[in-house]
């Protein structure tokens, strides 16, 4: 009886778990591993049966195209900008909310609204403040006599445009979490570290810094994710230009893939993008965990 | 720091100037919707609103936007019901079951959520194109239908759901299915409630996704509607700034009302990381 009711339990929980398994299968694990298959196909988009095998060509081809590697360090430039500055400017604000004032919840909310809005719509917003002849910036610019910018229509300016919205619309995510991680720290440490005279800054040194480096991992690794793939704001605000000064990686992927049909070649790009996620995390994972011991 | 009471009163008042500056953008979105576009354009900026509402009637006339929200509320709403159904069921085998697998099945969901999204496009696309289910709700649907996190969650509650719980509704004679809906579900509320709130907000604000996977109204959600809107009104930016309006406002609606709720889910998921 009770090998009957085992066997009975187990068939119902195969059952229970298999929409998720079915939908996981289809849209996730089959397509990671058939867009290996197409990244060695010269892929025909209309007619898939006028494919042609290619073997690594697209590979060579990618490694060989400058605009890969113009995409890299787009990439690259997106992540440097946004990632260490945003991991920065959370955790200053978040040490300034963990002391209650009246009015705190309302503060909160105004940093973590951002972050809740769809981003086509907020980059709307910060396309017209960034506009060159009619926007607020340059007009506060002209106001300071200082000299204006072309911010998103210029090669220069455009990626730390991007970088602007993209810190606005992530701060409150990244507030809320160091704010989790501050409240899990015993306050004890910080007393004892008083009572011992550590003056504010040695007793964020010493005891929360050290013990908060689960959620500056977390963090991290998030923000770094999310970077790496960031599309929509580029689309929206610079189209990856001027001059593919904001073409990154993800955004060359998209524009071979569905604007110039070079499916294969944008497959391969997809997994280089995925094996360069995949071994930044663990890097990042790697070197928190040594400096955690 | 904490043993003067002007530094405390500077603390709050920078809080609160950046706080100001952070919600800068919509006052302003609001103030250019409200004004005439000569005003919009003027140097010195006019900094207060003038009541043209007539923008929000010219921009809401230029595009199908009750259809783009119509579409937009039906794919979140079923994406959501969805997922609460999928990660309800999983989490409640992975949560409270025997069965051999388990824990090997349980990293393998894990390990999914390694794969990112860009990399799927392509391959997705081509599926779904096999499937004719590009330019459908479908394709907006189905593909978002079961959620790690969801799982993840659940699974988290169920496990600290007493098994004398089910043992006494055993005696009963319940069946699992019924102690799934009569009891573990309403004990579950405050978790299906966040995961119910991330996956619509998910769902109402993704972009690339239907971007590439429709080309018709008939089917496309209010953000791909948007930016097709920009496309051809990008020079309009008093009409620009009265649709921004109107398609923010549904989602800042839901986080003021449901606020609680959204924090508590990022403290949960923060939770969740241990050195």
């Amino acid at each position: 009886m009770t090998g009957k009711r085992t066997r009975l339990e187990a068939f119902q929980a195969y059952l229970y778990l298999s929409p998720s398994a079915l939908i996981f299968l289809a849209f996730t694990l089959l397509p990671a591993f058939y867009v290996l298959y197409i990244g060695l196909f010269n892929w025909n988009f209309l007619n898939t049966s006028m494919s042609k095998f290619v073997g690594f060509s697209n590979y060579t081809a990618l490694l060989k195209s400058p605009e890969l590697w113009h995409s890299l360090i787009a990439t690259f430039y997106f992540v440097l900008g946004s990632v260490p500055v945003g991991i920065f400017a959370a955790l200053f604000i978040a040490l300034l909310l963990m002391r209650p004032f009246r009015g705190l919840g309302l503060v909160r909310l105004m940093f973590f609204a951002p972050y809740v809005t769809p981003v086509v719509s907020t980059s709307i917003v910060w396309l017209w403040l960034f506009n060159p002849q009619f926007g607020l910036f340059n007009a506060i610019l002209h106001f300071l006599h200082l000299p204006q910018i072309g911010w998103v229509q210029s090669a220069r300016w455009a990626m730390p445009s991007v970088i602007l919205y993209t810190l606005w619309h992530t701060m409150g995510f990244n507030i809320i979490i160091f704010m989790a991680g501050l409240t899990t720290i015993p306050s004890e440490l910080g007393e004892v570290a008083r009572i011992d005279g550590a003056s504010a800054w040695q007793e964020f040194w010493h005891v929360t810094w050290p013990l908060l480096t689960p959620t500056t991992l977390f963090v991290t690794v998030i923000n770094t994710i999310g970077a790496l793939q960031a599309f929509t704001q580029f689309f929206t605000l610079t189209n990856g230009g001027p001059a593919g000064s904001t073409t990154t990686a993800s955004f060359l992927l998209f524009q071979q893939a569905f604007v110039f049909y070079h499916t294969g070649y944008a497959a391969a790009l997809a997994v280089l993008l995925f094996i360069i996620i995949a071994a930044l995390t663990l890097v990042q994972m790697r070197v928190s965990r040594s400096e955690a011991y | 720091m904490r043993h003067h009471p002007w530094l405390n009163i500077l603390r709050i008042i920078l809080v609160v100037v950046l706080a100001l500056l952070f919600v800068f953008p919509f006052y302003w979105v609001v103030v250019t919707s409200l004004n005439t576009s000569g005003q919009a354009l003027q140097y010195p900026p006019v900094l207060l609103p003038h009541g043209q509402f007539g923008n929000y009637v010219r921009a809401w006339s230029g595009a199908p936007w009750l259809r783009y929200f119509g579409n937009t509320l039906f794919i979140a709403t079923v994406t959501t019901l969805l997922v609460l159904l999928t990660s309800l069921l999983a989490g409640f085998a992975f949560g409270t079951m025997r069965f051999p697998g388990k824990s090997l099945l349980f990293m393998a969901f894990l390990a999914l959520m390694m794969i990112p999204q860009t990399v799927l496009l392509i391959p997705d696309y081509i599926l779904l194109q096999d499937f004719n289910w590009l330019n459908t709700y479908w394709a907006q649907i189905v593909p978002w239908g079961a959620s790690v996190f969801g799982i993840f969650m659940l699974r988290q509650f169920f496990l600290t759901l007493p098994s004398d719980y089910w043992e006494a509704a055993q005696l009963d004679g319940a069946g699992r299915l019924y102690f799934l809906w009569k009891i573990a579900v309403p004990a579950a509320r405050p978790s299906l409630i966040t995961i119910g709130l991330y996956t619509f907000l998910g769902s109402w604000n993704s972009f690339l996704w239907p971007f590439i996977m429709t080309n018709s109204a008939a089917v496309q959600p209010v953000e791909v509607g948007l930016s097709n809107f920009l496309g051809t009104n990008g020079t309009d930016w008093t009409g620009l700034s009265a649709a921004v309006v109107y398609t923010t406002l549904p989602v800042l609606v839901l986080f003021l009302i449901a606020q609680k709720q959204f924090m508590k889910g990022m403290y949960s998921g923060a939770g969740g990381i241990k050195g």
